[in-house]
């Protein structure tokens, strides 16, 4: 009789350990899973903050092109077929979102100089307060802008991971031109930074699903 | 110190700290310390602010060094001054050495600024890239230490814009080169002086949080299946790419002055489309929207301005109520009314209303028997509010007394027809009793109509008020006893309110009413004139009523003035009076009048009039004259009558009994005869007792005297006493009544050619009638001569001496005249004599002149007289 009773005590106290051990456990998991959204917010926060910035710099590329067009004068259109080299690829590279990240950062340093470059050119045919310098100094700065965004994003998804810098170092420029030869490549220049920020805005939507809904192993690489 | 000391070597005092930033309201430490002399100890200095400070503040330190603690308490700066009082001989020439100030520079520390707020406004079509930013500066700040305030912002990738700003300004701008959308941004201020440093709470928030863009551009359709809604789409201001917006709209009746608003919960998100709903229809809408960022809901940034007003008339819907029908009732002969029915457009016409039908009906009959009339409508096409407040007269009948009519009445706009409005025009024997105690009272900008219902069951009230040819009314529920009317009422306008009480659709009998809105001054007096003339106290004054139009209230009183020199008086009459006569005035007094009409609001005065008082009533002057007239015909009277019973006392007195000359004892005088004997004679007789004179020489004179007398002889009864012989007026009178006598005209003429002797005779004999008077013998001789004593003075010296000639001359006249009036009665010349006689005792000079004729004429034992004074007389005679 007494070692039944021992053996319903030692039954009770092992029922009342068990739950709590089950509820320190779904404690546990609960709160893993509340850093986890916590986590994933401040990504999908950040990357829809980045996606927004892209917007306004592939919609302000795509105003900087007409007006671009509109300042040349006539045979506009043709100058933006003509193929020019030494301009960075429109697409993006890599096969994991933080090399694809890391592409579009450093597709995004590549264009400066591009647009440096095309902004003293034009500097020379357009007068002073001309719209398109105004739109060329803009689009110029928002692409600074949003690199530096992109950098802030790249290491916040991916804090032990460094920043890739453009390959092969400082983006190489094409030689002197004449004039058609400059309206040719700043046009070439501007249509293809505009299809590139048409990538990028597909790539960070896609990116969002790939990002920020599931735990990166970030430490994997 | 070291420093201090070696900067200051020359010195022998030296004041640390230097030129301390003091805070206002703490408390100073200084040390003052000697350097390189023992001239002076710690001791021997003392410590001046604005006024030398007591030593209980000072702390000597050793002998060398003297400290002092003062509270700083006023703004301004200041010098802290250490010296030496002792006065030896190398401190008094070294004076400079022994004295040591620092500046002091008095502030506050900065306080923590409040109140942060920015603000990126749009420019274009992108938002500026500069920011605005404000605060509120706490604390106080000195001139001697001012605070600099410097405004940071801080955009994600830590790059940091700032701008500075000194002095008391609270806000500043920042230009951040491109507008950072979609990035957070940190804000903050730092306010800063030597004093110390304090920062403002930072504000975190996305950069779009402080935009304000502008409001968007609307359109308003109307779709005409949807009677009651518009469709508002617009485009907004900015790009979506750069901010989401949310919206809110507003809404109202043109005219309405009240907004509707579109709850937040049916705009908030970034829509670019609403339709309204509930709408009235063929009503004209005013819609406005504005915008502001959208922050997934949460609050932050600036609404816009509202977008400029955009218009929408709702399509046409049916007439939703009855047409509100009404008459206008006047006499129209005997036992007879003319009706005109006129109508208002329903209250819910839901669109222009284009006719109107009208179907009347005889009561008399069983039937309906009424054809229905179309009445067009022809208005212009306005505001549906505005065209509810017209009123179309249909149609006008006459109807006898003792018919009554039932009209039916339906308003069709462009969809349909509107529900049937009934009215009944009741027998005019039989109509239904009237409401009682109406009472118009003005209160609150609103003029409110109450009544005692009447004993019957009302089913709907009738308030109308007409002014000027304007009409208008208003319906009311049956159970109600008061209303306000409704109608934009004018000012100082009268308006005659009736109530009607509707029995079913029976119009009953009306109570008419006369209120004004509001009262004011009439704005024109009444005109006074006066009825008929004036009069000598009294005038009758009429005036007409101030015309309704400018009475502008109800006359309280009318005032009578009526001013004459600078005397006004007054009379108030009553409303009602329109002329009134003015008593107790003056006679021949010129009067103003004037009227001054009253209300409760005021007094006005009337033009002026003016008018003169008769001097004599009429018929005055008329009585005046008859009365004199009869006065003086009865003095007349009584005078005759007196006479004719006096005549015997008048007689004795103007024609008194003298002793007749025949029977005088002078028709026997000769100058020699005793006197005594020829006393009693007539002096005029004496000449012809003259009988010695000399022929020839009377004959000459009297042939002289011959020659004038046919001249003369015409003019001897009226203008002898004018002539230069009569020049005496007292012999005039007389000769005229001889002259008047029954003597025969000879009579007459030898009397009036001797007169100018014979009376001086008669006068001498009348006198001498007195047997006493010897001394007037003497004067009865002299010759009374009136002749002018001009010529007597140019002849002075002949005249006298030839004056004894003269006289000589004379005697033939009388001698002449002597035989002549020897035959006559010496009665008949007894008045002749009278006159003279009287006329004589008047004449004094003549009197005298008498006294030398006879001396010259008689003889030379006669008392010589004057010469001078009688030979004029002679002189002057000669030229007639």
């Amino acid at each position: 009789m007494n070692g039944h009773v021992k053996n319903m005590h030692f039954q009770q106290f092992m029922e009342t350990a068990a739950t709590l051990l089950s509820l320190l456990l779904l404690m546990t998991v609960d709160s893993t899973k509340t850093v986890a959204l916590s986590t994933n917010q401040q990504c999908g926060n950040l990357l829809q903050q980045t996606l927004k910035i892209t917007r306004i710099v592939h919609k302000e590329s795509g105003d900087l092109i007409k007006t671009y067009k509109a300042a040349q004068g006539e045979m506009s259109e043709l100058f933006c077929k003509v193929s020019v080299n030494d301009i960075p690829d429109p697409n993006i590279s890599g096969l994991d979102p933080p090399a694809r990240i890391a592409s579009i950062y450093t597709h995004l340093q590549a264009f400066l100089p591009h647009f440096k470059r095309v902004y003293k050119q034009q500097t020379d045919l357009q007068s002073p307060g001309s719209p398109l310098l105004k739109e060329l100094t803009r689009v110029w700065g928002r692409t600074e802008s949003l690199a530096s965004f992109m950098n802030t994003f790249y290491q916040s998804l991916f804090p032990n991971l460094p920043i890739p810098e453009p390959a092969g170092g400082p983006t190489t420029l094409p030689p002197a031109q004449n004039v058609f030869q400059q309206k040719v490549y700043g046009c070439v220049v501007l249509k293809t930074y505009k299809d590139f920020m048409s990538n990028v805005s597909k790539e960070l939507r896609n990116l969002k699903s790939k990002v920020c809904t599931k735990r990166t192993p970030i430490n994997a690489f | 110190i070291s420093d201090i000391f070696f900067y200051f070597y020359d010195y022998h005092l030296v004041i640390a700290p230097q030129s301390p930033v003091v805070q206002i309201g703490s408390n100073l430490t200084a040390i003052c310390m000697i350097n390189n002399t023992t001239e002076v100890t710690a001791d021997d200095l003392y410590w001046k602010l604005s006024e030398i400070i007591p030593k209980e503040h000072y702390i000597k330190i050793n002998s060398s060094a003297l400290n002092v603690t003062v509270t700083i308490r006023s703004e301004k700066s200041e010098w802290l001054f250490c010296s030496c009082k002792t006065e030896s001989h190398y401190v008094v020439l070294n004076r400079g050495k022994f004295t040591h100030g620092i500046w002091l520079r008095k502030g506050y520390r900065p306080e923590k600024p409040k109140n942060l707020s920015c603000i990126a406004v749009q420019e274009s079509d992108t938002i500026s890239s500069n920011i605005k930013c404000q605060w509120e500066a706490v604390g106080h700040q000195t001139e001697a230490v001012p605070t600099n305030y410097t405004l940071f912002i801080r955009q994600t990738g830590d790059k940091i814009y700032t701008a500075s700003i000194l002095g008391p300004v609270n806000k500043t701008t920042v230009d951040l080169n491109l507008f950072p959308h979609h990035m957070e941004l940190e804000i903050w201020v730092v306010a800063q002086n030597e004093l110390g440093k304090e920062e403002s709470e930072h504000l975190i928030k996305l950069a779009n949080c402080f935009v304000k863009t502008k409001p968007p551009s609307v359109a308003v359709i109307s779709e005409a299946v949807f009677p009651t809604s518009l469709v508002m789409s617009w485009n907004s201001s900015i790009d979506k790419s750069y901010l989401e917006t949310i919206y809110e709209i507003r809404f109202c009746p043109l005219g309405s002055q009240k907004w509707f608003y579109v709850p937040l919960a049916d705009t908030s998100r970034y829509i670019q489309s609403f339709r309204l709903q509930n709408l009235q229809p063929d009503t004209v809408y005013v819609t406005q929207v504005r915008c502001k960022y959208n922050n997934n809901n949460k609050h932050c940034g600036y609404w816009s301005d509202w977008s400029s007003n955009v218009t929408e008339r709702t399509p046409e819907d049916l007439p939703k109520s009855k047409p509100d029908v009404w008459i206008i009732t006047s006499e129209e002969g005997l036992n007879k009314r003319q009706i005109e029915f006129i109508c208002k457009d329903p209250e819910f016409s839901n669109g222009r209303i284009r006719r109107f039908n009208i179907m009347i009906e005889k009561q008399k009959d069983s039937i309906r028997n009424g054809t229905w009339e179309i009445i067009p409508v022809n208005r212009s096409l306005t505001d549906g509010s505005s065209s509810k407040k017209q009123i179309t007269p249909l149609k006008t009948i006459t109807l006898d007394d003792e018919e009554s009519v039932t009209v039916y009445v339906t308003a069709i706009n462009s969809v349909g027809a509107s529900p049937q409005a009934k009215l009944i025009i009741s027998r005019k024997t039989r109509e239904p009793p009237a409401v009682e105690k109406t009472e118009v009272q003005s209160h609150n900008g609103q003029l409110f109509l109450s009544w005692k219902p009447p004993n019957r069951t009302v089913s709907e009230y009738v308030v109308e008020w007409v002014s000027d040819g304007e009409r208008n009314w208003q319906r009311e529920n049956g159970k109600t006893n008061y209303t306000a009317i409704k109608g934009d009422l004018k000012q100082f306008v009268q308006y005659r309110i009736s109530v009607y009480p509707i029995y079913g659709k029976l119009v009953g009998k009306p109570v008419l009413e006369r209120a004004y809105f509001e009262q004011g001054v009439p704005s024109q007096g009444p005109i006074v004139n006066l009825s008929g003339d004036p009069g000598c106290y009294t005038a009758k004054l009429e005036w007409d009523e101030i015309p309704l139009i400018k009475r502008r209230g109800f006359i309280t009183n009318y005032t009578i003035y009526y001013r004459s020199g600078t005397e006004t008086r007054g009379i108030t009459v009553p409303a009602n009076t329109t002329s009134y006569i003015l008593t107790s005035l003056s006679r021949n007094t010129k009067y103003d009048i004037w009227i001054k009409a009253s209300t409760i609001r005021g007094s006005v005065n009337g033009s002026n009039h003016s008018f003169t008082t008769l001097k004599y009533a009429p018929g005055e002057i008329e009585g005046i004259v008859v009365g004199v007239s009869l006065g003086f015909l009865f003095v007349v009277l009584m005078t005759m009558l007196l006479c004719f019973c006096k005549k015997d006392v008048i007689k004795d007195n103007f024609w008194p009994q003298i002793p007749n000359p025949g029977d005088s004892t002078i028709g026997n005088w000769s100058p020699d005869y005793p006197l005594k004997a020829e006393a009693p004679r007539e002096n005029c007789l004496s000449g012809i007792s003259v009988l010695n004179v000399d022929v020839c020489d009377a004959k000459c004179v009297f042939e002289e005297d011959k020659a004038s007398l046919p001249l003369k002889k015409d003019k001897y009864l009226s203008e002898e006493h004018s002539s230069g012989i009569g020049g005496s007026s007292c012999m005039s009178s007389p000769r005229q009544s001889v002259s008047d006598s029954d003597e025969g005209g000879d009579m007459a003429d030898t009397t009036a050619s001797t007169i100018q002797y014979s009376s001086v005779v008669a006068s001498s004999g009348y006198k001498g009638q007195n047997p006493s008077s010897l001394p007037q013998q003497s004067i009865f001789s002299r010759s009374e001569s009136t002749q002018p004593l001009l010529d007597c003075e140019e002849n002075h010296d002949t005249m006298v001496q030839e004056g004894s000639r003269q006289c000589f001359l004379r005697q033939p006249c009388f001698t002449h005249n002597a035989g002549n009036e020897n035959a006559t009665d010496s009665n008949d010349f007894n008045p002749l004599e009278m006159e003279q006689q009287e006329v004589l005792d008047f004449c004094p000079l003549e009197e005298d002149t008498e006294h030398t004729a006879p001396a010259d004429c008689q003889s030379d034992d006669w008392i010589p007289a004057p010469v001078s004074s009688y030979m004029p007389q002679l002189g002057g005679y000669r030229p007639q």
